[in-house]
This record gives structure tokens, sequence and C-alpha cells, in this order.
């Protein structure tokens, strides 16, 4: 395995990605306080103006710390890298890609990741910093952002077996963007996932979205207990190897169809 | 084998074909391509066949639809054949694996394969870690290329940034760094200025003849063409109509005679009067290239060299000749008239 061409993805990725500083720095925190901010007022609302004192076991404070550390775990989560190759393939600039000597899922993923690494690396100072002042375990901060880590190439995988749609019907925006709001759902980036109901909570369980946010952002705060942190990451890596299935089958017969429109 | 006599290129049947749903128009067209979509089948190449062997510099050529990017594209690997064979350093370019990848370069004038934000020398930097190119000899080949390219200056500028010109050059640098033994070019010189498609051209020959590179190239520019290539390929309506030398096409020792005369005679009354064939004798239409509306009037006659006094004398005998002129045919009103049908 060449390391080299994917150390050069990687910090291409980064140099293109931090290009637009301001850009990219309005991405960064854009992103992770307007989610923030609408909890915040939810939470206020259940707890300051509608008087409960707790919502499925959760106090305010819990809350709250859930919604600020989630914060950490939602910067990590996958981009948007599947709706590029969705348009490479659509308007024909996958071409540019297909001859190259590596892997277009990957080298696409690892340009788009780049920045995301970055950032990991920043949350994870912060969330250690945070741990250290409420008594949290830097061992759990780190071990969550690994999981957040591998939530990401999972939600890489699905988006890139998504996006061979685009060989069959041109189009596959709606079906990727359809993808993304399940997954705003369902990884807990809005709001804890055990608030749903009990007889609902199969839904989020049998899909890897919540090993994004909500796994990670649990075992930080120390609710998950360290089996259920390893079976996580088992889980996870059973997704890995489905999703790494999917991928290559998707993209074997789809790219069949490929038509190279343009030029 | 001596891998020199062999072809490295091969192609033995090619037919491509597109399948694509029609769309009628208005209201009523956009629920029938929901409900009840029709296809229409398009032949883009039609039973090709021909061999190119190594460090050849090939043009392929045609008018718009005729094929050549489709050919361009099953050569590369991008898209496979309907039917037929095309094999290139003998790899079938359709299982793309990564041997033959790293050997071969597609240019398309059209579609930027540079990262758009970035400084060229940061793509560059990524496709030497992609192609594994040795620092050393990394550097060698981006002085010379830049070198020859003159683009130096302009190697820290974002692409974005960059004129059409200067772009073309990077695009073209960036396909080169591997070296690879084959490349596409699909009109590489379009939008250049008169000077950089010179400097490209000029680029282009010695990388051919230094490096023994094979290059195909597509072009609408004759002059590339005529500068570049010793044979060509001519397509029309996704059939191979040509296969050889352009000089061959303009036929040394064959002159265009150009006569505007008082009298409006019809083309056949010219051809009894002068004995060339009707087939030979055209009327200016105003459309003639490089022409002015004023020599709509004038005819066209495609005789030999020494032929044209006597067909000058027998048409002085019938008609009174107001101006005359005498032209080499060109290589691209040829393929002018090829586009047309008329040959």
């Amino acid at each position: 395995m060449s390391l080299g061409w994917r150390i050069g993805a990687l910090s291409n990725g980064f140099r293109e990605a931090t290009i637009y500083r301001f850009e990219f720095l309005i991405e960064v925190f854009g992103s992770a306080f307007v989610p923030a901010a609408i909890q915040m007022v939810l939470w206020y609302a259940l707890f300051n103006l509608a008087g409960a004192t707790t919502v499925a076991g959760y106090s305010y404070a819990d809350l709250i710390s859930y919604t600020l550390v989630s914060i950490l775990f939602t910067q990590i989560r996958g981009g948007d890298h599947d709706f590029d190759l969705s348009e490479m393939i659509r308007s024909g600039r996958l071409s540019n890609h297909l001859l190259r000597p590596v892997s277009v899922v990957e080298f696409v993923y690892l340009r788009g990741v780049a920045p995301k690494l970055f950032i990991a690396g920043v949350c994870l100072v912060i969330g250690l910093s945070i741990g250290y002042y409420y008594g949290l375990s830097p061992a759990r901060m780190v071990g969550a952002m690994f999981l957040a880590l591998l939530g990401n190439i999972i939600h890489y995988q699905i988006g890139a077996a998504l996006s061979t749609a685009a060989f069959y019907w041109e189009e596959a925006y709606s079906m990727l963007m359809v993808k993304n709001m399940i997954v705003h759902l369902l990884s807990g980036e809005l709001i804890p996932l055990n608030l749903f109901p009990p007889s609902m909570q199969w839904i989020w369980k049998s899909t890897p979205f919540y090993l994004y946010v909500y796994g990670p952002t649990q075992y930080a705060l120390g609710r998950w207990s360290n089996l259920v942190f390893f079976q996580s990451v088992v889980i996870a890596f059973l997704w890995l190897f489905v999703g790494y299935l999917l991928v290559r089958v998707s993209w074997k017969l789809g790219i069949k169809k490929y038509l190279s429109l343009g030029g | 084998m001596d891998e020199n006599r062999s072809p490295l290129i091969t192609a033995e049947n090619i037919s491509r074909t597109f399948r694509s749903a029609k769309k009628e128009s208005g209201f009523r067209g956009t629920v029938k391509l929901l409900f009840r979509p029709q296809y229409q089948v398009a032949e883009a190449l039609k039973k090709i066949n021909f061999s190119i062997m190594p460090g050849s510099f090939v043009g392929l050529i045609g008018a718009n639809g005729a094929g050549k990017t489709t050919l361009l594209k099953i050569l590369s690997g991008l898209i496979p054949p309907t039917t037929g064979q095309a094999r290139v350093l003998g790899f079938e370019p359709f299982s793309r694996t990564k041997e033959f990848r790293k050997q071969i370069a597609l240019v398309m004038g059209q579609k930027a394969q540079l990262w758009w934000d970035l400084p060229a020398l940061d793509a560059f930097d990524l496709i030497r870690a992609i192609y594994e190119i040795p620092s050393s000899i990394y550097k060698k080949r981006l002085d010379l290329l830049t070198d020859l390219l003159d683009v130096q200056a302009h190697l820290g500028t974002q692409i974005r940034r960059l004129s059409l010109g200067e772009r073309m050059k990077m695009e073209i640098i960036g396909a080169l760094l591997h070296w690879p033994k084959v490349v596409f070019l699909d009109e590489p010189t379009i939008g250049l200025d008169v000077l950089a498609a010179h400097k490209l051209r000029k680029f282009l020959l010695e990388f051919n003849r230094i490096e023994k590179a094979t290059i195909i190239l597509t072009s609408h520019n004759m002059e590339d063409i005529e500068r570049l290539c010793p044979r060509i390929l001519i397509l029309r309506s996704g059939e191979l109509i040509y296969d050889g030398p352009p000089a061959r096409l303009t036929e040394k020792g064959v002159r265009r005679l150009r006569v505007r005369l008082i009298e409006t005679p019809t083309i056949t009354e010219l051809s009894q009067a002068s004995g060339v064939a009707v087939d030979d004798i055209r009327k200016g239409d105003g459309e003639e290239i490089g022409r002015e509306h004023s020599e709509s009037d004038a005819f066209y006659f495609s005789v030999k060299h020494e032929e044209v006094v006597r067909v000058l004398e027998s048409l002085l005998k019938r008609f009174r000749i107001v101006d005359m002129g005498l032209e080499e045919e060109s290589l691209e009103r040829v393929i002018h008239r090829i586009y047309e049908g008329k040959i």
C-alpha cells in the first residue's frame, strides 16, 4: 500500500480547503454553533418555560453538556464529498480521475477529509481541555474521537455507494440530500437519541449513524461503559466492511454505464 | 518480438452507440418522458479499423460529432466500445489496469484536470506523488516543461487566475509530468493565441521526437495538423474515411484556378468549354474559406498544373475573363469539402 499519494492527497486537500481562510472558519463555526443554539433554545423552553425537571432521564445540565460535547463530534461527521462524486459522474469530470493510477473513491475521500482531520485535532484539544476542567476522562475523549472518525469513513462509504445512482439516472442529488437529512436526525447531533420513544429505538440502532455523534458523546461524557464502547467499535468495523463491499460492487457495476460526457 | 515493429495502438472493428431519452417539447413531452420514455440510439463510431506504430504523431480530424472524442475516450479506457476491440500498449484500455494508467495521458482542451483553486505547483506536487516520480526526476522534468512552455513565472498562481493559454499549458505539463508513452490530446490549442499555439506545437514535436512518445491529436485547427502530423485519420459521421498522410489529400500538382467572367454560364457549359469535369468546377458561394463575398461570383477549377494554360485558352475562346488567380489546394479547403461530403 503506497502512502505517498495518500499523504499527497491529504496535504493537497487541506491546502485547498484552507485557501479561503475566512470561508473555512465560517464553515467550521457556523456549522457548530447554529445547531447548538437551536438545541439550547429548545432545552430552555422545556425546562425553564414548560417547567420540566427531567426529560427521558436527562436533567437540564445533562442536556446542555450533551449539546456542548456533541458539537465537537458533529464537526467530524462526514462532509459532502459524496455530492462531489455524483456531480463528477454527471458532468463527466470523473474522467480526469479515472485515468490516474489511484482509486477515485479513496482519492476524493482523502482530499475531502483532510480539513476534517485538522478540525478533529483541534476538537480533541478542546475536548481534553474541557474534560480536564470538568473531570472527564482524557482516554474516553480520545476513544470517542476515534469512534467519530470511524463514523466519518462509514458516512462517506454510504454516500459513495449512493452517488453511483448518477451512473444510471445522471442525478443522485436528491438521494444524497435525503440521506443527509436522515443522518441529521439519527446521528444524535440534533437531540440525544435516547429521547426517542422506547418502541422506536430500534430505528437508530439499526443504522450506523449513531456512531457519528451520539455514541462518541455518550462515551466522552461517561454515560457509556467501556464494554458498550468496545462493542460499538466492533460494530463500526463491521459497518466499514459492509460499506467497503457496497462501494466496490456499486462502482464496479456503475462504471460500466459511465458515458464520460462533455469534452 | 521487436517492440518497435509491432503496433502500439490497434482498433479492430470498433463501434460505439449511445442511447439517450428523447424528450418532446412542452409539458406533454415532460409528462411523457416521466411515464413512457422513448429512447434514441446514436451511432458514434462505425467499425473503425487502424493501427499506430510506436513514436507516431497522428492527427484525428472530423467535423463536430464525427466521433473523434468518443474514439479517444475508448482508446484511453474511459468508455468501452459497444463492439470491436481496442489495444493500447498491449492492454485492453477499459480494464484500466494501474500499469496502463501510468503510461498514458489524456488532455481535453475543454476540460480542466487541475484543481481550480490551487496554484499549479501544488497540483504538480500531487501529480508527482500519484505517479511516484522521484523528486530529482520530477524537478528536472518540471524545469524542462515550464521552460519549454514559458510558464515559470505562473507556477505559484491559482489555476483559476491564469489566462486560457497559460492554463492550457499547465494542463499539458500536468499531463506529461509522468512521461507517458501514449498521449491523447483533444484540441490542445483551443483558445490559444497564435504565439502560444506555436510554442505548444513546437513543444509537442520535441516531446514526440526526443521521448519517442506516441501522440494522437484531435484539432479543428488545420495548422496543428499540417505542422505536427505526418499521418491523419479522418472521421465522418462515425466512419473512418481516410487514413494516410495529409499531403496525399492536397495532391501535389493540383491547383485551384479562380476565374471571374462577364458572362454567367452554368457549370455544365463551363465543363464543355474547358474540358474539365463537372465535379472539378465549383461556383464560389460566399462561404469560401478566407474569401470575401465579392468572390461569390467566381468559378473554381481544380486542374493539374500543366493543364492550366490549356484550360484558360479554352475558356477565353468562349467567355470574357475579368479576373483570375492560381493557388494551391490547402488542406483546410480539402477537409472543408470532405466535411461537406463533396469528396
